[in-house]
């Protein structure tokens, strides 16, 4: 599932979302147009109800736009029926949320292996093997997530997004529930994913320290995209938020 | 994957797992249980049909020209019996007789049998031709010597050698028991009394006067069974009959049948009503669970699940508990139909013993109604959960669109209109007979049950403040917090609440109904009866010998004896029951309102008094002549003596003993017979006289107009109880589902209820405010059930004959019981729940998010 052709992995052109209407109107998202270039690790920045996280929503075919397009590996989301856009959102995908990540009745191996199984499909078990090694869950791979501490439960999280080899993961605030040192192994975890695997991913944050480990960080404001920073320091990320103004 | 996901939801959620569970298990096993207990009914009795007939090749006997459930034939000239015997091809032929005699107990009193016959009956234990069968002891021979059917022997501590007093038509004797029988398997012939004597003897005690019942016939050897009926049909008088004996055990196995069947229409009714409670429940729990599990499966929609897939698995984990609670539930049927067997004859009902019987048909039909019960009711909610889009995994709020308040008010108000004219034409126009009431009716109150729940979400909030509003002034904040929640969810409210308002409902329409019967009753008893006593078996309810009403015509101290004694007849185009009574005392007695002619017309000339009502329809008028034509075929005119207008009685044709006697040769016997006092005589004194009179027919209890009234209320109250029982199980089931939406309430409000402790409510208000907030939403289910019971019970009063009711009461002690009890089973619903709030750690509860 790797792209030789395009280097884009994902991206949207003048994306608008719109919540209400008339005066109550609220534009989450004001005409964002972006992309996102296969094996890099992008963050995106901005302050609450920036539209960052609605944003990563739309990006990955969640929740849909008012207006503009969204496109996964050159496809077009709007052009997907619900049928076509859950087999996209299995097969080219990967997801890690802040928290509720995992369903609470299955083992951390069959939650890691839930996007293939709901497939039918079956998983390469070298990969398996070697994904669950980089995030060092072999003994607890036949525990209940009730069972796991927060951050093991995140680097679950993790081996699942990384296990069907998606076109892009989209990480939404993955460190936010976490104490520094598990928010650091993630980090680097989705880091090595990206410069051993060429894995894709687009993380929303609103922490400088862990953005600082992106290729590139985005800043949203007010739905808007407000300025870019390639490779990122955590002191020139806090430099750039003092000036656009939070 | 999905099976994975779905076994393991059942496991995770046990609790709720094993209620539901229990839900579709009970309503499987009421309907497995309905079944299993007509079908092995029917079984058992037609085994003791053909144990008495099966040897039978032929039967003599007088023809009845209606339904044979509801008259006696008339008897035969023992003549006859050597006439039959003599027919070539006739091996034996032989005269039964079986008549009443009623049993005493060893200390004197009848024997009762709770409306099953007390019967005699001749036996010749040489025949071939008898299904009895000696238990212990001989066969009865000579004057002094009876046997008695086993089964009422043990249940009143008679054995072979004790003396029995036995009554008949003409006095009581005193016999020697000298054999016990049985039929069969049975030792006794369900639930009546048997007394077993030599045909000689019976000829007697009966005062048969040459007269037998029946003329059993055994083919000879190589005889051509046909042939020899044809035969016996050319030599047969007129309106007498001969029947093959599979004939008779088929006509007997109808009745029975027809007896059967009804009683098991009556317990699916019941079944059907606790599946209908349980779809309901189940609903509900599997309603708020989905909402509970909204970010679960809104992440398996993120992480690459289909809509389809979702819905799979909710139908799944449903069918996956509804599979397994079917089969036990299908065994279950076994323990009920055991214990409703149990339960009657521990009331002296006398079933034989019945292996019980498992048809195909019962387990198709209850695994259909365990299944799709189950998987309709989580129809919806499976609908609700593959509509979750995945966004909702980090935006819950985002979850579910839910159906608006105005559609579902203008959807709740059509189905409930619909339902409830369907009901009102099931009940009124009766379309298509009983099963047109059972489809209209029935389908109606359920369609009315569906329609008011979704209409009763609009009005749970305004009703449930109303009802905490006291609540709040009485218990402070505690009060206050129950109020909020009961009111702050409606749909939950309503839903969580309508399986309570089923039930009550039911038991609301009951109590109307029977209230309302008993009040007419009582009125027609004031304004019809003007008798002092009514005559009567009070406990087998067994008609009496007329030696009864002609002692107490002997007695000064009555003015007026009257008996009331029945026949059928075809009169005109219909088939009715024609009362004859004493014309001459029965104006004294009572008061039909008469409003033309009257009752010295009918003195010596064969006059009929009849119901306007009545004589309106097939267009007689006073002086006008009747051709009827009897139950056993006899033809004779009747001449109208005088219209009444009150059919109170529902006695519409009357005419004089004299009349009954001219055209029938039957044993006569009265239903009762009225009486009035002598003008200073006292209630005591006539008391007195009535009761030495009748010395020696103690089945015969003379009971005050007062002690007669309060007898009846006695039995339209059972009635109503046996109603209750009934329901009991659909009601349990809803306080079970308040219990459980309570907990899953609470499980919900983990972090509020942090947040109140943190703040300083101790475990005692949070206690109270859980135990409240289930005390609001049972009473806003008693609210709903009572208003849409009184709509039911209201249309059923008028449904029925206003000789039957004439006027509403409202049972009101009734409904402020059914309060009462609501508000006690509501406290004890919610006192898991409010244990489980209580004993949440507060740090904890507000970490949860």
């Amino acid at each position: 599932m790797h792209n030789t052709e395009l280097t884009i992995a994902a991206g949207s052109i003048d994306a608008r979302k719109t919540y209400g209407d008339g005066d109550a109107a609220v534009h989450a998202l004001d005409g964002v147009t972006i992309s996102f270039e296969a094996g890099r690790f992008t963050a995106i920045m901005g302050p609450s109800g920036s539209g960052k996280s609605t944003l990563l929503h739309c990006l990955a075919g969640l929740d849909d736009l008012s207006s503009g397009s969204a496109s996964i590996g050159g496809t077009d989301l709007a052009t997907l029926d619900d049928k076509r856009l859950t087999e996209l959102r299995r097969t080219q995908v990967g997801f890690i949320f802040q928290a509720y990540n995992l369903i609470p009745t299955l083992t951390a191996e069959e939650n890691i292996l839930l996007p293939l199984m709901l497939g039918g499909d079956s998983p390469d078990s070298a990969w398996f093997e070697q994904v669950v090694h980089t995030v060092g869950l072999g003994d607890r791979l036949k525990h209940r997530p009730s069972e796991l501490s927060g951050g093991q439960q995140q680097r679950v999280a993790v081996a699942r997004a990384l296990v069907s080899q998606p076109t892009i993961i989209f990480a939404d605030e993955p460190t936010g529930n976490l104490d520094s040192n598990a928010g650091g192994e993630m980090l680097r975890f989705m880091r090595q994913a990206v410069d051993q695997h060429g894995q894709t991913i687009v993380m929303v944050t609103h922490d400088p320290y862990a953005a600082a480990h992106a290729d590139r960080v985005v800043f949203l404001a007010d739905g808007k995209v407000v300025d870019e920073l390639d490779r990122p320091t955590a002191e020139s990320i806090i430099d750039r938020m003092k000036q656009i103004g939070h | 994957m999905i099976g994975t996901l779905a076994r393991r939801s059942l496991r995770v959620r046990l609790g709720r797992t094993i209620f539901i569970a229990l839900s579709i298990l009970a309503g499987v096993a009421f309907v497995s249980g309905a079944f299993v207990l007509a079908d092995s009914l029917k079984g058992t009795f037609d085994n003791l049909v053909d144990g008495l007939t099966g040897d039978i090749d032929l039967q003599v006997r007088t023809q009845l020209t209606v339904d044979e459930l509801d008259a006696v034939r008339d008897p035969l000239p023992v003549a006859l019996v050597d006439d039959v015997a003599a027919v070539p091809g006739v091996r034996l032929a032989e005269g039964g007789l079986a008549r009443a005699a009623q049993m005493l107990d060893p200390d004197g009193r009848p024997v009762t049998t709770q409306g099953a016959p007390t019967v005699g009956v001749s036996w010749n234990p040489d025949s071939e031709l008898t299904g009895v069968e000696l238990r212990a002891g001989v066969a009865p021979n000579g004057i002094d010597e009876v046997a008695i059917d086993k089964a009422t022997a043990d249940r009143v501590g008679y054995d072979v050698g004790d003396q029995i007093t036995i009554l008949f038509g003409t006095g009581q004797r005193t016999f020697t028991i000298v054999g016990l029988v049985g039929l069969g398997e049975s030792d006794g012939f369900v639930g009546a009394t048997t007394s077993v004597f030599d045909p000689a003897t019976a000829a007697v005690v009966f005062d048969a006067k040459d007269t037998v019942d029946t003329i059993d016939i055994k083919v000879a050897d190589g005889a051509d069974p046909d042939a020899v009926q044809v035969a016996i049909t050319e030599m047969l008088p007129a309106r007498i009959e001969v029947v093959t004996g599979q004939q008779l055990a088929d006509e007997t196995k109808d009745q029975i049948g027809e007896i059967l069947s009804i009683f098991g229409t009556g317990l699916l009714i019941f079944a059907a009503i606790t599946a209908f409670v349980a779809a309901f429940v189940i609903n509900n729990v599997y309603g708020i669970t989905i909402g509970q599990r909204l970010r679960e499966l809104a992440l398996l929609r993120a992480v690459g699940a289909s809509a389809k897939q979702i819905r799979r698995l909710v139908l799944l984990e449903a069918a996956g508990v509804a599979v397994i609670a079917t089969v036990i539930g299908i065994f279950g049927g076994y323990a009920v139909a055991q214990g409703i067997i149990g339960a009657f004859n521990a009331a002296g009902g006398g079933f034989p013993p019945t292996p019980l019987l498992m048809k195909p048909r019962t387990v198709i039909v209850s695994a259909v109604v365990g299944i799709g019960v189950t998987l309709l009711s989580v129809l919806v909610p499976a609908i609700r959960a593959a509509k979750i889009p995945p966004v909702a995994a980090m935006r819950p709020e985002l979850g579910f669109t839910a159906l608006s308040a105005s559609r579902r008010l203008i959807g709740g108000a059509i189905v409930t209109s619909v339902g409830i004219a369907m009901f009102l034409v099931g009940l009124f126009l009766r379309p298509g007979g009983g099963k047109g009431l059972a489809i209209f009716a029935g389908g109606g109150a359920l369609m009315t049950f569906l329609g008011v729940t979704n209409l009763s979400t609009t009005i749970a909030r305004p009703v449930s403040r109303a009802i905490g509003a006291p609540i709040q002034q009485l218990f402070g904040t505690a009060g206050r917090i129950a109020r909020d929640n009961a009111s702050r969810s409606p749909r939950r409210t309503a839903r969580t609440a309508s399986a309570l308002m089923i039930g009550v409902a039911l038991i609301s329409a009951a109590a109307i109904f029977t209230s309302s019967l008993r009040d007419t009753f009582g009125r027609i008893l004031d304004r019809a009866i003007t008798a002092d006593y009514i005559v009567w078996d009070t406990e087998s309810f067994q008609p009496l010998p007329p030696e009864v009403a002609s002692r107490l015509e002997a007695l000064p101290e009555l003015s007026a004896v009257s008996p009331f004694r029945t026949i059928r007849a075809d009169v005109g185009n219909d088939t009715a029951t024609i009362t004859a009574i004493n014309p001459s005392s029965f104006p004294e007695l009572v008061d039909l309102d008469v409003t033309q002619g009257g009752y010295d017309r009918m003195v010596g000339a064969d006059g009929v008094m009849v119901w306007r009502s009545a004589a309106e329809d097939q267009g007689y008028g006073v002086g006008d002549t009747i051709d009827v034509t009897w139950q056993n075929g006899v033809e004779s005119t009747l001449t109208v003596a005088g219209l009444f207008d009150d059919n109170s009685l529902d006695a519409a044709w009357l005419i004089s003993i004299e009349t009954l006697e001219s055209v029938s040769t039957q044993t006569p016997s009265d239903q009762f017979v009225l009486a009035k006092r002598a003008d200073g005589v006292g209630v005591n004194q006539a008391t007195d006289a009535i009761r030495a009179t009748l010395a020696d027919f103690p089945q015969a209890n003379p009971q005050t107009d007062g002690e007669f009234r309060d007898q009846q209320e006695g039995q339209i109250n059972q009635l109503l109880y046996l109603i209750t029982i009934l329901l009991m199980v659909a009601i349990a089931f809803s306080f079970l589902g308040i219990a459980i939406t309570l907990a899953l309430s609470v499980f919900e409000r983990t972090r509020e209820i942090g947040l109140l402790r943190a703040v300083g409510m101790n475990r005692r208000q949070l206690r109270r405010s859980v135990r409240w907030e289930a005390v609001i939403v049972a009473l806003f289910g008693v609210v709903v059930g009572v208003v849409v019971g009184s709509v039911f019970g209201i249309a059923l009063s008028y449904a029925v004959p206003n000789t039957v009711i004439d006027g509403i009461t409202f049972p009101i002690p009734t409904l402020i019981l059914v309060f009462l009890v609501a508000i006690v089973a509501a406290v004890g619903a919610a006192l898991y729940p409010a244990f489980k709030a209580s004993r949440m750690n507060v740090l904890e509860a507000i970490a949860t998010e």
